[in-house]
């Protein structure tokens, strides 16, 4: 078997079974860290692909920004052990239709899987892959001078940046405490 | 992959480095104490070995013989789990440091040979600033975990304090990668070849001085030194995040501290400095550069940690949010502009 085969196998159960983790048990920071492992994994399985710069943001974004803040709300909140929900708050009419939800999505998800061709698989990732950091940056930010040529995704990136913006101003003023004047 | 002289040195070389990196934490503890006694007209350790220089292992020994102790409300699995994170994060971002050209082990490996380098991918300067952003976990955790108010209060302040100065170092480094249009150090290292005027070289300490400067300060904040030190001020919080640990854990969480010194100032080096590139040495020699570089900054680490007293919390992150962030995006706009212009 060739290596990076069994490297995606094993980066493959370790990204599932730690997200399973995360829901599975009940301590809130072991489910943070068990987060952390799964975004781990996924950076890895991206190295595989051929895809460093891909995996370094998910490392730096997911595992080092925001699992930081997720951490920290679940220090402050102190709380140790999740209660244990003796109710169901769904009554039977909501379990039943939760139930037939679950199998129907089931099945939608195998009927997807069934209808991807076999020959996506047989791709080398590597010719599809953009591993050098220029070519991102060209794909993403270029901007056509002559007509008739592509655009990059530039007006893409540039309302999600003033999206954030506007998020970030909302959560500082939602945040600040009224002066009492 | 098949067996062969290149990968058994290259394997050789990842041993080197990893011991090296033991051996140089070892040797700034004893420069540490031998310096700061020094400073403060004192002698220092000097019993053990010459002037001393055995401490180190003297302690580690002790430390390894210790009772590892475990307060009986602390959570087993992440207070066991907090010193290997911490370890783990300093040792693995040495990786992607180049020290020097390639080496043939004196004709040993065909020509080119093997690089002086663990791995060269191309975004390494990504690489060390995510793992960088990894290591905020170990003191986190460690303080949580302990489940005691001082570890606590250490591991919010130190995580607080390396969530607000990354942002500074990361800029700081934005623009010289800028100025290099490459993420790979080997390659930023090689951009700093040749000299100006003949005799000045083209280090981007230069041209990048105010931005050597942000760098140097957040990494100080950064590997949580004097006059930044608030997760182990001893006056106020015995001995922050890991106060509760002794034997080999605090061993562990000393270790990480030192590496993680060595480490930034290796990537400085690598970024400002012109990495392992000077004169007068052949190139197969020229790994004594890069240690030369890196020992001054680190001994520019410890002078500055004796002589500055510790800072006010509130002070830090004002410094950090309103000077040194400002500072930093000033610094990249106007590095942007230069690039573009001169282009």
């Amino acid at each position: 078997m060739d290596g990076s085969v069994i490297g995606f196998y094993v980066l493959a159960a370790v990204t599932v079974l730690a997200s399973l983790g995360v829901i599975g048990q009940r301590n809130p920071m072991y489910s943070v860290m068990l987060l952390i492992v799964s975004f781990g994994g996924l950076s890895g399985l991206y190295v595989l692909l051929d895809a460093p710069f891909s995996a370094v943001t998910q490392i730096i974004i997911y595992a080092g920004a925001i699992m930081v803040l997720f951490l920290f709300v679940v220090m402050l909140l102190n709380a140790s052990k999740e209660e244990v929900a003796r109710t169901v708050a769904l009554g039977p009419g909501g379990m039943r239709m939760a139930a037939v939800l679950s199998v129907l999505l089931g099945i939608e998800m195998l009927w997807a899987l069934s209808r991807v061709p076999s020959s996506w698989f047989a791709q080398d990732p590597s010719a599809t892959a953009i591993s050098d950091v220029r070519q991102i940056g060209i794909r993403l930010f270029k901007t056509a001078t002559e007509p008739g040529e592509q655009w990059g995704h530039v007006f893409a990136f540039e309302a999600t940046s003033i999206l954030i913006l506007v998020a970030m101003v909302g959560a500082v003023v939602i945040a600040r405490k009224e002066r009492s004047s | 992959m098949t067996f062969s002289p290149e990968l058994a040195a290259h394997l050789g070389l990842i041993f080197v480095i990893f011991n090296m990196l033991v051996l140089s934490a070892a040797f700034m503890v004893w420069l540490e104490r031998k310096v700061c006694a020094y400073i403060q007209d004192r002698v220092g350790p000097n019993r053990v070995g010459f002037e001393g220089a055995l401490q180190p292992f003297a302690d580690v020994i002790k430390l390894l013989l210790k009772e590892p102790l475990r307060p009986k409300a602390a959570d087993a699995v992440l207070f066991t789990l907090a010193p290997i994170i911490s370890t783990a994060a300093a040792f693995a971002a040495f990786s992607v440091v180049p020290f020097g050209t390639s080496t043939t082990l004196f004709g040993l490996l065909d020509e080119p040979g093997i690089p002086l380098h663990v791995t060269d991918v191309n975004v390494a300067v990504l690489v060390v600033f995510a793992i960088a952003s990894m290591g905020v976990y170990g003191i986190v955790l460690a303080g949580w975990s302990s489940n005691s108010k001082y570890a606590l209060l250490g591991a919010l302040r130190s995580s607080a304090q390396m969530i607000s100065y990354e942002l500074s170092y990361g800029m700081a480094l934005a623009a010289v990668i800028l100025m290099a249009s490459s993420l790979s150090l080997r390659e930023i290292v090689l951009q700093q070849q040749g000299y100006w005027l003949g005799f000045i070289p083209k280090w981007y300490v230069f041209p990048q001085f105010l931005g050597f400067l942000i760098f140097m300060t957040a990494g100080v904040a950064e590997t949580n030194r004097a006059p930044f030190d608030f997760p182990e001020a001893e006056q106020e919080l015995v001995a922050g995040y890991h106060t509760e640990y002794s034997s080999m854990g605090f061993a562990m969480f000393f270790l990480a501290e030192y590496v993680n010194m060595v480490t930034v100032s290796a990537v400085a080096t690598s970024m400002y400095l012109g990495g392992w590139l000077g004169p007068f040495l052949p190139d197969w020699l020229a790994w004594i550069w890069f240690l030369v570089k890196v020992f001054a900054i680190l001994f520019f680490y410890v002078w500055m940690r004796w002589t500055l007293p510790r800072l006010r919390y509130d002070q830090l992150m004002e410094f950090g949010w309103k000077w040194l962030l400002p500072a930093s995006v000033l610094n990249l706009i106007f590095t942007a502009a230069l690039v573009l212009w001169m282009q």
